[in-house]
């Protein structure tokens, strides 16, 4: 208030710099965008185009002639889901216990454990874990792999958001619904559990995601059996030829479902990203 | 009555619930997680511990014929030129990528805030601005070589139509390399803090803000004495979660440039991989995880200390 001069400069500088940022954001994507609808010709010019001559919308249908493409899409989609509901099985069950008997589940420290191995790196012991795999009927390169690994960093966020949820969720009215004779069982199936459902799906939602863009476990365990998106994108060539509009209009594709679920559950995204120590 | 002044045996009985189930049952639901991360984090940990002190390489490995040699791996990580290497570049990362990034997205969601008022444009912005962060990193990573392909990419492109370069960048060679993968970095990840801060300045009180602005508290004021402060532990998580997560980076560097050239943009996180995994020198990567094991349990511990106490003053726990 003292010298608006001033404020307004710097008004215009925070514009300049949030509008700035969204060119700088929105760019790579519409460079994405373009070249999965160019042509091969027009890709591997000198001088790039910055608005395609000739709009190849066949691009997206073409990335499919070859069919390992569409297999590996369905790989990450069954590891993504299998790895989804069992981490949130687990991590439903987990979670209701570190809410409700904490004492009597091992308590705070637990539950911190279990966090705690969402943040370790997984590169650190990637090596004993790949032996270990080998040793198991299912091998390394099978999608039960990825779906059980997944769980080192998906089941702890799930436990711990899970936990947050059902503490939210007030326990008089379980306590009421044992005053009505439930069993246990049924005051969690009844009451409990319908309360808790928006959150459930919220950490699903953030499940699948991680799941879907994993590299670093897809990279190193799976390959020739099973191959998802994300190993398979970075060596996507044709001969040797990178063809880089069928490689952006892939990945453009398989970015879609993870883009999708975000403007969804935006609001909850938040929580689970920063573990809900800020309410979203 | 302080709460302290009642008798511990009152406060332990009435704090406790009353269990309304066998004994067994909170146990059988917490055990299959813990079982789980024992088999598939905790015994690998373990192997990793043990086979730091051996001669381990993966023919000895099979042979099962591997010896203590006490320390000797770690004496071969810290006497070479390549972990130093990558410590400094680890650092340049740590100071350029994920500082920058908390730096930047905290400006940016605060002017994001105070500067878009209508609520519909306010959140079409910040689903444009996060989007990056949505994108699996091997993406991210095949997009940002292909945008700074120094010889026709689009980058140096626009940046020559711009009139701010004469010649083409080479965005991969020796002095710029790490720095391209930081750029692809701030890129996907500044949407991190920008969400976690601006989430936490919409749930500030509104009330405190117009009491101030009643005093006669002008923008600066209230952003330097209220605002900052009040979310000062928000932008702590935010930094201490980009730093947990700095030392699991390692996609982009795999699918930009695997390091190279000439070990230039290799991390220790990357050399661990490739020592284990290319190299088989499996003793000396273990060395390398234990020593990266030991840096994020510290800022992992620090965050879980700062966790509880947050949570707790939230009323969470």
């Amino acid at each position: 208030m003292k010298s608006p001069g001033g404020e307004r400069a710097v008004r215009a500088l925070l514009w300049a710099m949030l509008l700035a940022w969204l060119v700088v954001t929105l760019f790579p994507l519409y460079w994405q965008l373009i070249t999965a609808l160019k042509t091969t010709e027009e890709t591997n010019r000198t001088v790039p185009t910055f608005w395609p001559e000739e709009m190849r919308f066949g691009n997206f249908a073409a990335v499919f002639t070859e069919s390992s493409n569409f297999d590996a899409l369905v790989s990450s989609f069954i590891i993504a889901t299998g790895n989804t509901l069992l981490s949130l099985l687990l991590g439903t069950m987990a979670g209701y216990a570190f809410a409700r008997f904490p004492r009597h589940a091992g308590g705070e420290n637990l539950a911190f454990w279990i966090l705690s191995n969402r943040m370790f790196p997984p590169v650190a012991v990637i090596i004993p874990m790949f032996f270990l795999f080998d040793a198991t009927p299912w091998g390394t390169d099978s999608h039960l792999s990825l779906i059980i690994l997944y769980l080192v960093f998906n089941m702890p966020l799930a436990t711990w958001l899970m936990m947050v949820f059902f503490r939210d969720a007030p326990r008089e009215l379980e306590e009421a619904a044992y005053l009505d004779g439930y069993t246990p069982l049924q005051a969690f199936c009844k009451v409990t559990l319908p309360l808790v459902i928006p959150g459930m799906i919220s950490v699903a939602m953030l499940c699948w995601i991680f799941a879907w863009n994993e590299y670093l476990f897809a990279n190193l365990f799976v390959g020739t059996e099973v191959r998802t998106f994300t190993i398979v994108i970075p060596t996507f060539t044709h001969g040797s030829q990178t063809l880089w509009n069928l490689q952006m209009a892939f990945s453009l594709i398989a970015v879609i479902p993870p883009v999708a679920l975000f403007i969804l559950l935006r609001r909850y995204m938040v929580r689970g990203l920063s573990l809900g120590v800020v309410k979203g | 009555m302080e709460r302290s002044e009642l008798p511990a045996w009152f406060v332990a009985k009435r704090g406790r619930p009353p269990l309304q189930v066998g004994r067994w049952v909170p146990l059988a639901l917490v055990s299959p997680p813990v079982l789980v991360l024992l088999a598939i984090v905790v015994y690998p940990t373990v192997w990793m511990f043990y086979h730091s002190l051996q001669d381990t390489n993966l023919m000895r490995l099979f042979q099962e014929n591997w010896s203590y040699v006490g320390f000797a791996n770690f004496g071969t990580v810290f006497g070479s030129d390549r972990f130093w290497n990558a410590a400094g570049q680890m650092l340049q990362y740590l100071l350029f990528g994920a500082c920058l990034q908390v730096l930047l997205g905290t400006v940016l969601a605060l002017a994001l805030y105070e500067l878009v008022r209508n609520n519909v444009a306010r959140t079409a912005l910040l689903v444009l601005l996060v989007l990056p962060m949505m994108l699996p990193p091997s993406i991210v990573g095949v997009l940002w070589k292909f945008l700074l392909t120094p010889s026709n990419g689009a980058i140096n492109q626009a940046l020559l139509n711009l009139g701010v370069i004469d010649e083409h960048i080479e965005w991969f060679n020796r002095g710029l390399a790490l720095w391209s993968i930081i750029i692809a970095d701030i890129w996907n990840w500044t949407a991190l803090p920008l969400l976690i801060v601006f989430s936490g300045r919409v749930s500030l009180p509104p009330a405190v803000f117009e009491a101030a602005r009643v005093d006669g508290a002008g923008n600066w004021q209230v952003m330097r004495r209220l605002t900052l402060p009040m979310l000062k532990e928000i932008i702590a998580i935010a930094f201490i979660i980009r730093f947990m997560d700095a030392f699991k980076f390692v996609d982009l560097v795999f699918v930009m440039t695997s390091g190279g050239p000439a070990q230039s943009s290799e991390l220790p996180a990357y050399i661990a991989y490739q020592r284990g995994v290319r190299e088989f020198e499996i003793g000396e990567a273990a060395a390398y995880s234990l020593i990266i094991f030991v840096c994020s349990a510290v800022i992992i511990t620090l965050f879980l200390q700062y966790l509880k106490r947050v949570v707790k003053a939230q009323g969470i726990a």
